[in-house]
């Protein structure tokens, strides 16, 4: 371990800004704000209920809060992430798990939710224009417009939900998760059983 | 080798639990409680009341302090606070500004 790293350990508990310019270790706790100008690792058994800013971040542990890497955010076998992520390079392993909006490209603000539409916007219009002339090109060819303006844009955003894997359900528009009724239904049903024995 | 260091260079406002060891390097501004030894190293900058089992200071601390063992201050060590701990040591050139309270 370098010497200038800092380590918050496994039995540390820090509640509040976490700031400097050079490498940290979260082994712990960390609540409120992390904001460093050096590599950011979050252990296996780090917990951080917080915004993660830093050059780049790795991910093994489990994060509530946005994670921003100037440079990448890697998230490797086991990292839990609820929140947003957003950096130039955008890596998720099997078998992390994030639930959040990802967007790779520039770093700068943190990513926030009102940049979805615009997005959205980014990447719709561009289809458009480019059938127009293709239509027009090809007078005779009536039929095909109509699907060949959407296929492109969907297979752009198909790809780009591909490389970052479980982000899937995100790109729909954010709603909860079905209620578990069924499940509570069928305890409830057990427990009733029970009693009747 | 403590397991929570502090290092040079990184600024930590807030409170600060641990049951291990930590060394400071960088700078705590609010509360630094540890069950085990805290080390307050030359150039770190300390603003914080610290709880600890025992305490080492070479820096400069501004904050009240507790130790449940001992509290050592360091030739070079800048203290500003009360010091409550059952032994207390000041080496030759450490600078110190507080009340001394030995009766744990």
């Amino acid at each position: 371990m370098a010497a200038n790293t800092s380590v918050i350990g496994r039995t540390t508990r820090v509640h509040g800004r976490v700031t400097g310019a050079v490498d940290l270790e979260i082994q712990g706790f960390v609540e409120g704000e992390v904001a460093v100008g050096g590599d950011v690792t979050i252990d296996a058994h780090g917990m951080v209920g917080a915004g993660v800013r830093g050059r780049r971040l790795v991910v093994r542990g489990a994060v509530k809060g946005d994670l921003v890497g100037e440079e990448a955010v890697l998230l490797e076998d086991g990292a839990r992430v609820v929140g947003d992520i957003r950096a130039p390079r955008v890596t998720i392993v099997p078998g992390a798990f994030v639930r959040g909006f990802v967007q790779t490209g520039e770093p700068g603000e943190a990513p926030s939710r009102a940049a979805r539409p615009q997005v959205a916007a980014r990447l719709a219009p561009p289809p458009a224009p480019k059938t127009v002339p293709a239509a027009v090109t090809r007078a005779a060819a009536a039929p095909p417009p109509m699907p060949a303006p959407s296929k492109p844009a969907k297979a752009e955003v198909a790809h780009s939900v591909a490389t970052v894997g479980s982000s899937t359900a995100n790109s729909a528009p954010r709603r909860p998760p079905p209620p578990v009724v069924p499940a509570l239904k069928k305890a409830k049903g057990q427990i009733a059983k029970r009693k009747e024995r | 080798m403590a397991s929570t260091v502090i290092g040079a260079g990184i600024t930590i406002e807030g409170e600060i639990t641990t049951d291990e060891d930590v060394v400071v390097t960088g700078t705590v501004r609010g509360k630094l409680s540890a069950k085990e030894t805290i080390t307050i190293e030359p150039g770190a900058s300390v603003e914080a009341d610290v709880v600890g089992g025992s305490l080492v200071v070479g820096g400069a601390l501004t904050g009240n302090v507790t130790a449940t063992e001992r509290v050592d201050l360091q030739s070079g060590a800048r203290v500003i606070g009360n010091v409550k701990a059952a032994r207390v040591t000041i080496a030759d050139g450490a600078q110190f500004k507080g009340n001394v309270d030995m009766d744990v």
